[in-house]
């Protein structure tokens, strides 16, 4: 016993080596289903007579400003991805939450709708006050918009059993209608304007990272670079999510409501309270996506929230992000970049930037199905059952997720 | 109170019921892909995808060859494509079937679009001939009666053919062995597999017909009744028909009585400049609707037992 204490002790190899490879491990799902949907990405482009090599450069420039060979300026690219980069680390996060209690929560779409109403609500009338004020309200109001339409989902899941995702899907359509109904010829309609609202108080609006004034900035003037320190309210939101799932007594029932209800409810947590407050949760970090974009970017209500695609996006960022706030981060630059650079990749390499969805449902197909594991496993090990469903909806990748922890112990422990 | 005044006038015409059933027909299809599929059990929320694929590939295909029917098989192939990748993922790979119903989504507005610009660039794809459109069908004599005939027997012939789909959905799979396998797949897949079923086909073929269903109801929608190809033109049609479904219980007949609610507000929709009441209101009333079935009859529409499980056989 003790000498293979010992002898175990020996191998054991350093505790930063561990993490590595633990990390390594994590991340291999992910980048291997990144890769994959690059691969056939390239091959759609390629048999429908495009040039890959140049639609992925483009893109890269778009991007991340990277092989920008035509010139395009690299910094203003980067902001450009910053700006897309910021909501969907909070509609990531809105996502990701209700997974780990074991619920999809298809709707951040329409629970950010919601919360950019109410933000630009608060925006307009308020529009006297100090920023001090104002501002924080204004995010605060779009959190609690986002936070009502979630709850109605948590509420019905909790009371009378509906599936959240039937629900969440509905409320992304009322929103959308009632956005529609809002701006134009209703309430908030800018006057004489068509399917916009008036814009929010200047006091309402959160400070640009290059301040919009007559100075260039790298040789630009200062205004197109439209990147906003909502980025560092993003940051802070995947700070508080990080916290609140494993430093709390909340995400710990959040995390065993996911893991098995029955065991949560043996172990006295009430289940209906934790979905409804994940989904209040998760809508409030939705909303807060939304104020952040009024209060950011657009300053007002336009059209573009008809066919807005941030809180769809979002599920592709926290699968890929594997529900971990780091992960969100992450994965949430990754989406950014490609949304941001699809355009460029449209004019500069003639490709569709419509590529991108194609890409983004690429990745979930590989990451869902988890094509490449042969890659690494040919077979199953031997007298391991295959893992029995669950019957909820989870998100396979938290169970992919859990595996890989799982196999990552075994390892260590042998 | 003119909102209602308007909406009697309204009910007196017979056009708002032609054009009633002309949406619910529209809805059904995709309705009854989704009973099927999840009846095998299944999860399908990917009848929006599969439908707007379907839509693409009708207009394509019948403004390369000039013939409404090889549109029509372009666009079932469009959809079954879409559909069988969705079943490759869920059933042989057990991946979750919310995620792959997302991603197909999410791939068809994506893969519409990027072919779209590929060979039209980016102007429109033009506006298919109404020669080669699907044409509406007078039967003759039933077509002559007053108001009854303009509701019926007027109609595209695609309502004529969501009609006898309906039929055959509820007789296969309530008065046949295959429909009580399909059942019986969707219920308790073990136990099926114990009796010599065979849940895979079973489950491939359903997941499947519901493309074929939904590519037939985008090439209705495309060459049916636009006559052209918009980008992400079905608009949330194809969730309307997955509530439908769920509003239905996940039976044919209940899909359809749901659809010809939808379809009946999506007329009035359309009938709008006569209606004192903001367009926009009026278009939430379906998924309210679904809402407030969910809320209240949940407890008596539940899915099958097996529905959104993939199966692995020997687990239990």
């Amino acid at each position: 016993m003790a000498a293979a204490a010992k002898r175990s002790a020996r191998q054991e190899p350093p505790q930063i080596v561990k993490g590595l490879r633990r990390t390594g491990r994590a991340l291999a799902v992910p980048a291997r289903s990144v890769l994959l949907a690059f691969v056939v990405g390239a091959v759609i482009v390629a048999v429908t007579g495009g040039d890959p090599f140049k639609a992925y450069q483009a893109l890269a420039c778009g991007g991340f400003g990277l092989f920008c060979f035509g010139g395009e300026p690299s910094v203003l690219q980067l902001a450009n991805t910053l700006v897309v980069v910021t909501p969907l680390i909070m509609a990531g996060i809105a996502v990701a939450l209700p997974f780990r209690a074991g619920m999809f929560n298809i709707g951040a779409e329409g629970q950010l709708i919601m919360g950019a109403i109410a933000a630009t609500t608060v925006g307009i009338h308020f529009a006297g006050w100090p920023a001090f004020v104002l501002l924080p309200f204004v995010l605060l109001a779009g959190a609690l918009g986002g936070a009502v339409w979630g709850g109605i989902v948590g509420v019905l899941k909790a009371v009378t059993g509906a599936h959240e995702v039937v629900t969440t899907i509905m409320l992304n359509f009322v929103a959308q209608w009632f956005l529609r109904f809002l701006i134009i010829g209703g309430p908030l309609q800018l006057p004489g304007g068509s399917s916009k609202s008036s814009p929010i108080g200047t006091s309402a609006q959160l400070a640009t990272l290059v301040p919009h004034n007559n100075q260039l900035f790298l040789g630009l003037p200062g205004a197109v670079y439209r990147a906003h320190t909502g980025l560092f309210v993003a940051l802070a939101a995947a700070a508080v999510f990080a916290f609140l799932l494993w430093r709390t007594s909340l995400g710990y029932e959040i995390r065993a409501v996911g893991q098995s209800q029955r065991a949560a409810r043996y172990g006295g947590i009430s289940v209906r309270k934790t979905l409804v407050t994940s989904m209040l949760i998760a809508g409030a970090f939705a909303g807060l996506a939304g104020a952040v974009q009024i209060a950011g970017v657009d300053h007002n209500l336009t059209d573009q929230y008809f066919t807005d695609t941030t809180g769809f996006d979002a599920i592709a960022v926290a699968l890929l992000g594997l529900n971990s706030a780091v992960g969100i981060i992450l994965s949430a630059i990754l989406f950014g970049a490609l949304h941001a650079g699809g355009s460029v990749m449209q004019s500069d390499a003639g490709v569709s930037g419509n590529l991108v969805y194609v890409l983004q449902a690429l990745i979930l197909f590989s990451i869902a199905a988890n094509f490449l594991r042969g890659f690494k496993l040919r077979l199953p090990s031997p007298g391991r059952v295959p893992e029995t469903p669950a019957a909820d909806a989870m998100a396979s990748a938290v169970a992919q997720e859990a595996d890989i922890e799982l196999a990552g112990d075994d390892k260590d422990t042998a | 109170m003119s909102f209602f005044s308007d909406i009697l006038r309204l009910i007196g015409t017979p056009d708002l019921w032609h054009a009633s059933l002309q949406y619910a027909a529209l809805l059904l299809l995709p309705a009854l892909g989704g009973v099927i599929s999840e009846r095998s059990g299944v999860v399908n929320i990917a009848m929006e995808g599969m439908m707007l694929t379907g839509a693409f590939f009708a207009v394509a295909v019948d403004l390369a060859v000039h013939n409404v029917f090889i549109a029509v098989l372009g666009a079932m192939i469009a959809g079954g494509l879409m559909a069988s990748i969705h079943a490759v993922v869920s059933i042989r790979y057990r991946a979750d079937q919310i995620v792959s119903g997302v991603a197909i989504n999410i791939f068809a507005a994506g893969i519409t679009v990027f072919l779209l610009n590929r060979f039209y660039g980016l102007a429109d794809v033009g506006q298919v001939a109404s020669s080669n459109a699907l044409p509406n069908w007078n039967v003759p004599l039933l077509g002559q009666i007053p108001f009854l005939g303009r509701v019926f027997f007027q109609q595209n012939v695609m309502v004529y053919v969501a009609i006898i789909v309906l039929v055959l959905t509820q007789v296969v799979l309530f008065r046949t062995r295959l429909g009580l396998r399909l059942r019986s797949v969707g219920e308790h897949p073990q136990a099926a597999d114990t009796a010599g079923i065979n849940v895979y086909v079973l489950r491939y073929g359903a997941v499947i017909t519901s493309g074929l269903l939904s590519g037939l109801a985008g090439a209705f929608l495309s060459i049916g009744i636009a006559n052209t190809f918009v980008p992400g033109m079905t608009d949330g049609r194809g969730y309307i028909a997955l509530a439908a479904m769920i509003f239905g219980k996940w039976t044919p007949i209940g899909a359809f009585i749901a659809t010809l609610i939808f379809g009946f507000g999506q007329a009035i929709y359309d009938a709008n400049s006569s209606i004192h009441i903001s367009p926009y209101l009026l278009s939430m009333t379906p998924y309210l609707l679904t809402l407030v079935v969910l809320a209240a009859v949940v407890r008596r529409s539940s899915p099958p037992a097996a529905d959104g499980i993939p199966y692995v056989p020997g687990a239990e």
